[in-house]
């Protein structure tokens, strides 16, 4: 028994060595000077010229990185504030309020989770140079204002974490609907909240297909900058992995504070629909 | 603790409608003081213009140049293309390369004519045929000044050489290859001498360019702008020899442009590339310091040819078309280029430029001296126009050159890979 | 108005859903009936559009590339996660660590993911064809066969994926009753035959819903072989790994074929719904 659960471990770190190594080959790279790149075989020590790497990458004219953070830091924030205020909203309405088609809209909003949006950029696209919005942030802002998984993640937390009592209570008191969600609900809906805005924020930061089409390479998200960097004419590899290692550690420190909280918020929403 | 909650979020709100108003663009970003227009210039790669814009901005105090480069031609295309047809977001001054300058002459309403700007009297300038490409067919409008010309010489490693017991002189090296046969021929012999590279010449595709530039005045299309790959005998002459390269063994299979490729210039696994004055930049950049003093420049086999250069335009939609086409003269100027040249590499097509003896007398130090000025400059006057047709630049890129590396990857036989170069380019001229 | 206030508070998702949701693609439909371009006006063409597509070999090939790309990419990735996940669901130690590091890879974006594996399969200079000479097997050009650039791709989207549907197929097996387990192990059924009998016709459901998740991500598959590809649409010398979704992406924003480039998208669509169809059918037969 112990013999089998031992090997039981070694599978999963295995699975988690497999899993860390392209990261750790990132920041070996990062942290290298570009002359090793292509030595065989390849680097797999860090050295120490992660800070040379990185002012490089800062000062590429042909890819805007420092404003690819920057905006991306933009479209990201206000992309997850908006997600998670009107989910926040449309979940309360659909767990704690009553009205006609309650159940019918509720299966429309799941559907919409399976509907492959990315399919629509060619009208998207002229639909923002219609507004004037290409190459502006807010054609990559608006149209992710809204997520159904979202609004059906909320909803099944409002269902269960707050009392119909509570709701009933303010409603003696007098309290209008907009007054309850405010001071009643969403305080009670913060856990799930904090969830949904670390995954939508992640999301929203690693979005590269939209971007790629409607954004300009002098106003990019950091994605765009990345792929800029990557593909340019002449590839200085410390240079672009420095630049992925900057982009990606928001994330993996995130993730290493919350993972407990955003593996909840994952399966949680996938086994209940 | 639950107004914390509501808190956070008004204030997150806040700061995303403040941040959102203030979107982070180099665009609006100029730096710009107040009282200064801003005159955007967009090109790609790099024309080596950075040092000029300052030199421009400390003359003329009311004006401030924003440079906008996308490093690819492949990716800068369809963004101006989409600008231009939306009516905003091109730059005041605009890049055109040879390889996509005639699709935008097809669109010429969407540019300033230059000649209402005072730019006739500079024809005697430049290069005669440069300066016709600039304009549109009935010769009434002149879209672009031209910037620079893609004289044609090879580039080559004079270790690899000696290690293979040829000759690393510049001058002996162009005698071993005065046509492209011979130049073959040299592959084979540094082939067989084991030197370690992988391949005597980068890949096929910068051959195949190179022969397809200077055999014949047009490649995929001819005069009349009808599409002729099937028959032009520059296109076949140039795929017959490539095929003969890739037969023969000569090729270091690095796709041109792709990692591998950036690479083996630093690890030598080739000893020999075309290179338009403009590449010197490119293999310089690649190479790395560690290898300066390494390569070398030398005749093109099969006489003088052009391969790239461009033109600066100026878009209707600028609201500034006098200032910009003030900057477009001055960077076109026979200072100017001399001083881009020197910087990066695109040479000269202003005529005054080329007979400037400063110009003529600058050696490249990292190209062990290789006295460059005189290697371009010499043949720059005897360059021959090519007509290149509206989708030049794509039926290259996006059928041309994947068949023939389709060949050199060992994943199609010639006679098929042909086949679908020319029903790709039919798709591309569509 | 507390009888309106509940369509209030939804209003936002399906306005904003509906503009920039619903409206681009149902458009996508319309505009792929016309010969739409970049410049000047567009024409209705009928059903043109779409019998081109059939006599492409461009599509077909992006077609079949996607298709197999898709298979080689999702098959051991869902046998990987369940693997995984069932072993993850013995009572084990440091239970959140592994669960982190095997979710790990999920949280790094596509383009980091592309740039890294594109130089770890590079051909020339490559950590992988540097293993393979060690191992005694000749360098492989990943980015010009069809099987090698198809195994790069397919790996690259495993990586990214596995970790994520173990997670949602361990949750689902921790709500397996634990009585089903002890009566099967009581009858002398060994752990694998627990997990076959047991775990996998329960699961069901959840394998179905991973698959469907997989299937509409699988057909669009785009920002992994375009990084692979060093940013190119072609996806190699013989598009041998050029994706539906680059195809479109070429037609339309390079070749400015908008209504072209919409039929690609909307046939895409079409193939994904019918495989999302089929997995519903799946699912209603499993519920039974």
């Amino acid at each position: 028994m112990i013999r089998k659960n031992s090997l039981t471990y070694l599978a999963l770190i295995a699975a988690c060595v497999l899993s860390a190594f392209p990261l750790y080959f990132m920041f070996v790279v990062a942290t290298r000077t570009n002359d090793v790149i292509s030595d065989v075989p390849p680097p797999l020590l860090p050295g120490g010229s992660f800070g040379e790497n990185a002012g490089r990458a800062f000062a590429n004219e042909h890819a805007a990185f420092l404003y690819g953070l920057v905006n991306s830091l933009i479209v990201s924030a206000v992309v997850t504030v908006s997600v998670v205020f009107f989910s926040s909203l449309a979940g309360f309405a659909f767990a704690k309020l009553r009205f006609r088609g309650r159940s019918a809209l509720l299966l429309v909003i799941v559907g919409t989770m399976m509907v492959p949006t990315q399919l629509g950029i060619i009208p998207l696209y002229m639909l923002m140079v219609r507004l004037g919005w290409q190459g502006t942030l807010q054609a990559v802002i608006v149209p992710f204002l809204v997520s159904g998984f979202g609004v059906f993640m909320m909803r099944q937390y409002a269902a269960s974490a707050i009392p119909d009592s509570l709701i009933e209570a303010a409603i003696i008191d007098g309290a209008s609907t907009l007054r309850i969600f405010w001071s009643v609900v969403l305080p009670a809906l913060r856990p799930a909240a904090a969830v949904l805005g670390l995954l939508t924020f992640m999301q929203t930061w690693n979005e590269f297909l939209w971007s790629f089409a409607v954004l300009d390479p002098d106003t990019p998200t950091v994605q765009l900058s990345l792929s800029l960097l990557a593909t340019a004419y002449y590839t200085d590899y410390a240079q672009v992995f420095a630049a992925t290692a900057i982009a990606t550690l928001p994330l993996l420190f995130v993730f290493l504070v919350f993972g407990r909280q955003i593996i909840g918020g994952i399966t949680e929403g996938a086994v209940k629909s | 603790m639950r107004t914390f909650a509501r808190r956070a979020l008004v204030a997150a709100a806040v700061l995303a409608l403040v941040a959102t108003g203030s979107a982070c663009s180099k665009k609006n970003d100029s730096g710009a003081r107040p009282g200064q227009l801003t005159i955007t210039i967009d090109y790609f790669g790099d024309f080596g213009y950075a040092d000029l814009i300052k030199e421009y901005e400390r003359s003329h105090p009311g004006i401030h140049v924003q440079i906008r480069s996308v490093e690819k031609l492949d990716d800068y295309k369809p963004k101006l293309a989409q600008w231009l047809a939306a009516g905003t977001g091109a730059g005041d001054v605009v890049g055109l390369e040879e390889g996509i300058l005639n699709e935008f002459k097809t669109q010429s309403q969407n540019f300033v004519n230059l000649f209402d700007h005072g730019a006739g009297d500079l024809r005697n300038d430049f290069l005669g045929w440069k300066w016709e490409g600039g304009t549109t067919a009935d010769g009434k409008q002149l879209i672009g000044l031209p910037t620079d010309v893609g004289g044609l010489a090879m580039c080559y490693r004079r270790d690899l050489f000696a290690k293979a017991g040829l000759p690393s002189d510049r001058e002996a090296v162009s005698q071993l290859w005065p046509t492209w046969e011979q130049f073959i021929a040299t592959g084979q012999r540094f082939t067989a001498a084991n030197t370690g590279a992988k391949g005597f010449v980068d890949s096929v595709t910068t051959p195949f360019n190179a022969i397809m530039f200077q055999s014949g005045d047009t490649n995929f299309y001819d005069r009349s702008g009808a599409l002729a790959a099937e028959s032009s005998p520059a296109v076949r002459r140039s795929w017959d020899l490539s095929m003969k390269m890739i037969s023969d063994g000569v090729t270091a299979r690095a796709t041109t442009w792709s990692k591998d490729w950036e690479a083996g210039f630093k690890q030598g696994s080739f000893a020999v590339t075309a290179c338009p004055s403009w590449m010197l930049g490119i293999i310089r950049n690649n190479s790395g310091a560690d290898n300066a003093g390494k390569w070398d420049v030398a005749a093109v086999p099969g006489g003088g040819g052009n391969w790239g250069g461009s033109w600066l335009a100026v878009p209707k939609q600028s609201k500034h078309p006098k200032e910009a086409a003030e900057l477009a003269k001055f960077l076109t100027s026979a200072k100017s280029q001399v001083a881009a040249f020197k910087k990066a590499g695109p040479l000269p097509s202003n005529v005054k430029a080329l007979d400037d003896p400063e110009f003529r007398a600058y050696k490249n130090e990292y190209f062990n001296n290789a006295p460059v000025g005189q290697i371009f400059g010499s043949g720059a006057k005897a360059l021959k126009p090519v007509y290149l047709g509206p989708k030049h630049q794509a039926i290259k890129e996006r059928a041309f050159e994947p068949a023939l590396q389709s060949v050199e990857q060992g994943q199609a036989k010639p006679d098929a890979a042909w086949a679908k170069a020319l029903a790709d380019a039919k798709k591309e001229a569509r | 108005m507390r009888r309106i206030t509940p369509y209030l508070l939804i209003a936002p998702f399906f306005l904003l859903f509906a503009v920039f949701g619903v409206y681009p693609l149902l458009y996508t439909g319309w505009v792929s009936l016309h010969d739409w371009h970049l410049i000047g006006g567009h024409q209705f063409v009928g059903l043109a559009n779409y019998t081109g597509l059939l006599s492409d070999p461009d599509f077909w090939n992006a077609m079949a590339n996607t298709g197999g790309i898709f298979v080689l990419a999702t098959v051991p990735q869902l046998l990987l996660a369940l693997w995984l996940a069932s072993l993850l669901n013995r009572g084990l130690r440091a239970r959140t660590a592994l669960r982190m590091g095997i979710l790990l890879p999920n949280v790094t974006s596509v383009a980091a993911v592309g740039i890294v594996f594109a130089q770890l399969y590079s051909r020339d200079f490559g950590l992988v064809n540097w293993l393979l000479g060690l191992a005694g097997a000749g360098p492989v050009d990943w980015q010009g066969s069809r099987a090698g650039s198809w195994l790069a791709i397919a790996t690259m989207v495993d990586w990214r994926w596995t970790g994520y549907n173990a997670l949602i197929f361990l949750a689902a097996m921790q709500a397996v009753p634990r009585d089903l387990y002890e009566a099967a192990a009581i009858d002398g059924a060994s752990r694998s035959r627990q997990f076959w009998r047991i775990t996998v016709p329960l699961l069901r459901p959840t394998i179905v819903f991973t698959v469907i998740i997989s299937t509409i991500g699988g057909l669009q598959l785009f920002t992994e072989p375009l990084m692979f590809g060093n940013g190119k649409m072609l996806g190699g010398s013989l598009g041998q790994f050029q994706t539906v979704a680059m195809y479109m992406y070429e037609t339309a924003f390079q070749r400015f074929q908008y209504g072209y480039g919409s039929a690609i998208a909307w046939t895409l669509f079409l193939v994904i719904a019918a495989v999302a169809g089929v997995n519903a059918l799946l699912v209603r037969r499993a519920a039974r």
